[in-house]
């Protein structure tokens, strides 16, 4: 998939929600993201990062609400997009942070 | 033949020879390990008599459309749903959670525990499941089942048991389920899980159907038995005061007025 072995480095994410409602037809890219991000080599990037999944009943629209490190938040709305767009999106929000973070450490 | 020919050549000393005249008896022969030009008037005929294939005046798939053959399905799938469809007859519960990676040894731990409560794990691949129950009364799962999912089935509906285990393995989400042939989604397993037992609820149905019943039965009776516990009360006094009735006549005036 990406060249950064279709995962991400979660290091600068403190919280990962992911809440859908399973009966709906618009969640597949939801799930599949969520087994993107609950995969083993995402969550050994950072094991202090939470994932949080509720499965409701309630028609709402499938949402992943991602929290960083330094307070900011991410809300990706699933019912329009794919999977590889939540991840890329996610992946480059955490890149921006994290070199920034090695190149501070490295210096 | 080169030998004969040898003679006409003129080996010029120190240029090489060149050949004086050209003639085809010494070029190259019949079969050659080169390709051989061919000779002029024999590409002119080729060239002349080349077939034209005659150009159909409708594309073929005009005139017998393409059918795909259905696909055949393989002994494995019809296997798989035979055993699904066994599955769903004997099984009250059927629960369906998806999995998120979760490796071998939590997969072991969790389906050790879960059998303790004789509740079996089985993992399907989704596109026979699918296909399968598009011709059953519960086609409404199929949603349930996209990406990896794991079935938890058990012959007895044992809701909080399963809950209470599943919530030790983060990776497992219950997305729904069919309990006694109703589908139920996550909310739905939990109150079942909170129902209390058979007996319990029966009894509380009985009393909240006689409820009303007995409320106008009690209203009915209301007012003949408080006349009957007055009247009882009154003749109790009555009594009362005819056997003190000679020690003091004037407490007797009092309830025979009040009467």
């Amino acid at each position: 998939m990406a060249a950064a072995g279709a995962s991400v480095v979660l290091k600068a994410v403190r919280r990962i929600s992911v809440r859908f409602c399973p009966f709906e037809s618009n969640v597949r890219a939801t799930r599949e993201f969520l087994v993107l991000v609950g995969s083993e080599k995402a969550r050994s990037t950072n094991m202090n990062c939470e994932v949080t999944v509720e499965a409701r009943h309630d028609r709402s629209p499938p949402l992943v609400q991602v929290t960083f490190a330094d307070g900011e938040n991410l809300v990706m709305k699933g019912a329009n997009l794919s999977s590889q767009e939540m991840l890329s999106a996610l992946k480059s929000r955490c890149t921006a942070r994290d070199p920034q973070a090695k190149a501070g450490g490295r210096k | 033949m080169a030998a004969t020919l040898c003679g006409r050549l003129v080996p010029r000393p120190g240029a090489g020879w060149l050949p004086l005249a050209h003639s085809v008896r010494h070029g190259s022969k019949a079969v050659t390990r080169h390709r051989k030009p061919m000779h002029i008037l024999k590409q002119k005929l080729l060239a002349v008599t080349e077939y034209i294939p005659p150009k159909p005046s409708a594309p073929p798939e005009v005139f017998s459309p393409r059918t795909r053959e259905a696909e055949q399905e393989s002994g494995l799938v019809v296997f798989l749903k035979r055993d699904l469809e066994a599955l769903f007859r004997d099984h009250k519960m059927i629960a369906v959670a998806q999995n998120n990676a979760s490796n071998a040894e939590d997969t072991l731990i969790l389906k050790q525990r879960l059998l303790r409560h004789d509740i079996r794990v089985k993992f399907f691949p989704v596109k026979v499941v699918r296909s399968f129950l598009e011709n059953t009364p519960y086609r409404n799962m199929k949603p349930l089942f996209i990406g990896h999912t794991v079935l938890f089935v058990s012959k007895e509906p044992k809701a909080k048991e399963m809950l209470a285990t599943l919530k030790g393995s983060p990776q497992m989400v219950l997305l729904g389920g069919c309990i006694e042939n109703t589908l139920l989604s996550v909310q739905g397993i939990v109150d079942y899980s909170r129902l209390p037992s058979h007996a319990t609820i029966q009894g509380q149905l009985v009393s909240g159907l006689t409820a009303m019943t007995s409320r106008t039965a009690s209203m009915l009776q209301h007012h003949p038995s408080h006349l009957s516990a007055l009247l009882q009360q009154y003749v109790k006094q009555q009594s009362a005061g005819a056997a003190a009735g000679v020690v003091a006549p004037q407490s007797t005036s009092v309830p025979e007025g009040a009467a």
